[in-house]
């Protein structure tokens, strides 16, 4: 069994364990971080895509609404590539209590959220697809953000100081000896070779997988995984992320994202983080509460939905024992050592991308306070890789790069406008057989045909550019379909359907991929 | 404008009945929202590929157990007579895509995966492409076709489930780049229309074939001078060739459709390409006439029948909503073989087959769409092609065969009304 030696291990890739990684490394720490699958592929990957202004928690949890607008304001400063300049409406609809709006203008100016209500009529010309019927519209300084990218950034900048990044290396269990967390075991996903680190410190970082890894520690970490449900929708429908103004609740959401929208979300607690299936009963409720906000709604065509798993913590040791200094509503840190008499391992879950810096901030202090005493945090500080324009994303930009030589290049995914060279360098890159690793990346597959095209090109090319055997190209083929048939099954109405049914025949009639050697 | 046949939808389906129709001396009007499935699928007409998941060797055995076995089967509404009678009538109407084969064999053609893919009719310049007897096969990719990879194709087809022995290579050419890097099929295939570029393909692959090889291009061998582009290769390469199909959109489908419409519109028929269509009146069970919303205004067309091609879901011709209810776009027609309410129409996995695969319509025996109780809706409304109920065609690889089969047998059915009149007795 090979083996590595590192200061800190940092267990999962998603935002939080991403901006873990990149704290650790910027304060001097030798930094490992180990993802069982690829990066921003749990809940990261898998949410609507809102930069928080903090207004949605305004009236519900004060402390997070704090949290959230102190970091939106960092994280325009630190990542600004990685946002989307949207802005946000909360509107009160005919269906929401009409009292709510002045808690909530109460609520936003207690917390420092900046807000400022506009007429309905301003609100409706600026939001033409509005729904007419609304009663007040307050604006935010909501934003949209690209988890994928602010992950890569994440990961980007912790390599640039050092640290090591293991994507597909699965946690086997952890070595405590003597009341002390000394190292992991694990195995590679695709080589099932077995590894042994040994760190001086390890953060949980698993997100809703929190409670599995600090099981191995002997660790009771009760993380009830909270399934929420999003539908982005083919068209931008709107403009700016609209809220209704109510306590937070399902359907309550559309937030718009590159070329689409997003509806978000249910909230429904399952059992295993793994198994979060979309029920038809969801789907049909998220398309009535999107009705409200945008009467047609329903009409519109959905092009995917998926499921994110909230990782919602539950303390269950006594109030006396625990270290309440960092947990809010929000996020919860749990220095091990204190809370249980482990030393060398600390858990950050909680929480929601908005925030993830401020997580990694709180961590890494408790690694620091664990290996010799503090170390100053500069990720507040220090740009992402990235966004050196100091431009936030605009709309557009895809094309607007394409737009001077349209036809210099192969268009590889006609939707996303993805070209030959860009898919080259990702499958270069990222060095890996899978085409949903190279989708989080350039978005191809991600459009209108959900791959129909985009997908038969993208599998000979990995084959021709990795030199593949034919059985790995194969099942690098099949598994996108099946992937990609999760999400969109639940939502196949309209054109979506027929969109579906071009592909279908594509797939199994044209090519006759069914039929594939193994 | 009255007409004595309204066919709605230009796909196979519609074009076949159309034609059938007009050479009997019916005036036709053919009217359709755009082009079918002809521009986007391969010419090659697939019978019935896979029963049951299983290959069949001769659709013409396996049909009478298939039908029985599915009984809301389109095929269930055409003998395996009229279909053998169909696939002559094709090949001698449009000779110049040079249809072989027959109703009692399977041919096997490599998919752009390089799958054996079976059919019963294959234009000439895919008959090269038969595997069932093995031997070797160079296939050659394009650089700055994004639509093909030989490579990938060779290594997969040499795996394939085979009656005979098959070796498989590719050679990939760099051929000089037009005034477009990324030119599509169509743009392609134009190019090969050129000697020029004829010349360069042919040069780049002197030397390198071997003497037995049969050569594989991806589909795009030339539009109306397919034929020229392809024999002209195979004499000056002195091998076999053939083409390979590919994704949409596809050449020789188009040819497929630019011969059928001609030989319509020699016959003197009308093709009217752009128009949405909607039911302009019902008088006594029968349809009276369409409304085409045309771009400069809105037209009524009336007939004395009616056909309606206008394909399922993928095409428009059917039209699922938001709450699971589905229905069909033109008439309003009661659609058959949804599953029963409350029960998913899609399945978790993939590859099953889903439960709303087998929605259309169903009809009697004449082709005439049928209410949930039997009841013919419309006296005088035929349906033909993928809108009826009953057929996976994606996974039995049977398409082609019934838009093919019931375009016919629903011309045949309208040919034997006695209220329709004929041109030549209108004159009289």
């Amino acid at each position: 069994m090979s083996s590595i030696q590192t200061d800190v291990l940092v267990i999962g890739g998603g935002s939080t364990g991403s901006g873990v990684a990149r704290d650790a490394a910027m304060r001097g720490f030798s930094t490992l971080l180990v993802e069982r699958r690829d990066l921003a592929d749990g809940t990261t990957g898998r949410f609507h895509g809102l930069l928080h202004s903090g207004g949605r928690y305004a009236v519900k949890d004060a402390p997070a609404a704090v949290e959230c607008i102190e970091e939106n304001r960092i994280l325009r400063k630190i990542a600004p590539d990685c946002i989307e300049d949207t802005g946000g409406f909360f509107v009160v609809t005919p269906w929401d209590d009409p009292d709510f709006g002045d808690r909530f203008l109460a609520g936003c100016r207690s917390t420092g959220v900046p807000v400022q209500e506009v007429s309905v009529g301003e609100a409706l010309r600026r939001e033409p697809r509005l729904n007419p019927g609304i009663k007040r519209a307050f604006t935010v300084p909501d934003a949209a953000i690209d988890p994928w990218k602010l992950v890569w950034s994440n990961v980007r900048s912790a390599q640039e100081h050092g640290a090591r990044v293991l994507t597909y290396h699965r946690v086997l269990s952890l070595d405590v000896d003597e009341g002390k967390v000394k190292g992991a075991v694990l195995r590679d996903e695709r080589s099932g070779e077995e590894i042994r680190v040994h760190a001086e410190v390890i953060v949980n970082a698993a997100g809703a997988w929190a409670g599995q890894i600090a099981a191995f520690a002997g660790c009771e970490v009760q993380v009830l995984p909270g399934k929420g449900v999003m539908i982005a929708m083919n068209h931008r429908l709107v403009q700016t992320v609209l809220n209704r103004c109510k306590m937070p609740s399902d359907g309550d959401i559309i937030v718009p994202i590159r070329t689409t929208c997003v509806i978000g979300t249910t909230d429904v607690h399952i059992t295993d983080p793994d198994q979060a299936e979309i029920t038809k009963k969801e789907v049909d409720f998220m398309l009535d509460e999107g009705d409200k906000l945008v009467p047609g709604f329903r009409q519109a065509r959905a092009l995917h939905a998926w499921a994110g798993v909230r990782p919602l913590f539950q303390e269950t040791r006594a109030k006396k024992d625990i270290d309440t200094r960092d947990v809010t509503r929000s996020h919860a840190l749990l220095d091990h050592k204190k809370r249980d008499g482990v030393s060398g391992f600390v858990t950050i879950t909680g929480g929601k991308t908005t925030t993830y810096r401020l997580m990694a901030e709180v961590a890494v202090d408790a690694v620091c306070e664990q290996l010799g005493g503090p170390r100053p945090c500069r990720t507040a500080l220090e740009l992402l890789p990235g966004s050196e324009r100091h431009a936030t994303y605009q709309l557009g930009a895809r094309l607007g790069a394409r737009e001077p030589l349209p036809q210099a290049e192969e268009i590889i995914c006609e939707c996303e406008l993805v070209t030959r060279s860009d898919l080259d360098a990702a499958i270069a890159r990222r060095e890996t057989d899978s085409i949903d690793d190279i989708r989080r990346l350039l978005r191809v597959g991600m459009g209108p045909c959900q791959g129909g095209f985009c997908i038969y090109r993208a599998t000979g090319l990995l084959h021709s550019d990795r030199r593949l055997d034919y059985a790995t190209a194969n099942r690098a083929l099949l598994a996108f379909l099946e992937e990609r048939w999760k999400g969109l099954h639940p939502i196949l109405y309209g054109d979506q359907f027929r969109q579906t049914r071009l592909d279908d025949w594509i797939f199994q009639g044209l090519l006759d991929v069914q039929h594939l050697p193994k | 404008m009255k007409y004595d046949v309204i066919v709605v939808g230009a796909g196979l389906a519609g074009l076949t009945a159309a034609l059938r129709l007009t050479e009997q001396d019916r005036r036709v009007l053919v009217i359709a929202k755009g082009n079918g499935a002809t521009h986007l699928a391969p010419p090659s007409i697939d019978v019935l590929g896979y029963a049951d998941e299983k290959r069949v060797e001769s659709p013409q055995a396996a049909l009478p157990a298939f039908v029985a076995k599915y009984p809301g089967h389109p095929y269930a509404s055409v003998s395996a007579e009229h279909i053998g009678e169909a696939l002559d009538w094709l090949s001698n109407r449009v000779p110049e895509l040079g249809y072989r084969g027959r109703l009692d064999e399977n041919w096997l053609l490599p998919t752009a995966v390089g799958v054996p893919k079976p059919s019963v009719l294959v234009p000439e310049t895919m008959v090269a492409g038969d595997l069932r007897r093995g031997g070797r096969f160079a296939f050659v990719g394009l650089s700055g076709l994004k639509d093909f990879h030989a490579s990938y194709l060779a290594q997969n087809l040499a795996r394939a489930q085979l009656p005979a022995q098959v070796s498989t290579r590719f050679i990939e050419l760099d051929p000089p780049h037009g005034r477009s890097a990324d030119p599509g099929s169509v743009g392609f295939a134009r190019r090969f229309e050129e000697s020029q570029f004829r010349d360069w393909i042919v040069q780049a692959l002197a030397g390198w074939l071997e003497p037995d090889e049969k050569v594989g291009f991806p589909a795009v061998l030339g539009l109306a001078k397919a034929g020229e582009v392809w024999r002209d290769l195979e004499a000056r390469l002195a091998h076999r060739v053939f083409e390979v199909p590919m994704l949409p959109p596809s050449a020789p489908g188009i040819r497929l459709y630019e011969a059928l419409a001609g030989a319509l519109r020699r016959a003197g028929a009308r093709i009217l390409i752009g128009d949405r269509v909607s039911a302009a009146g019902l008088e006594g069970g029968r349809v009276a006439g369409v409304n085409a919303e045309s771009a400069s205004r809105p037209v009524t067309y009336r007939a004395s029948a009616f056909v309606l091609a206008t394909g399922g879901f993928a095409s428009g011709g059917l039209d699922l909503d938001s709450h699971g209810s589905v229905r069909e776009t033109v008439f309003g027609l009661p659609v058959a073989g949804l599953p029963e309410a409350g029960e998913p129409l899609f399945s978790p996995r993939y590859f099953d087959i889903q439960p709303v695969s087998r929605t259309g319509l169903a009809t009697d025996t004449l082709l005439r769409p049928v209410d949930n109780d039997g009841h013919v809706v419309h006296d005088n409304l035929f349906a033909a092609g993928a809108i009826l109920a009953g057929a996976v065609p994606w996974r039995e690889h049977s398409g082609n065969g019934i838009s093919l089969a019931t375009g016919y047998a629903a011309a045949a059915a309208i040919l034997e009304q006695p209220a329709v009149t004929s041109r030549r007795d209108a004159r009289v």
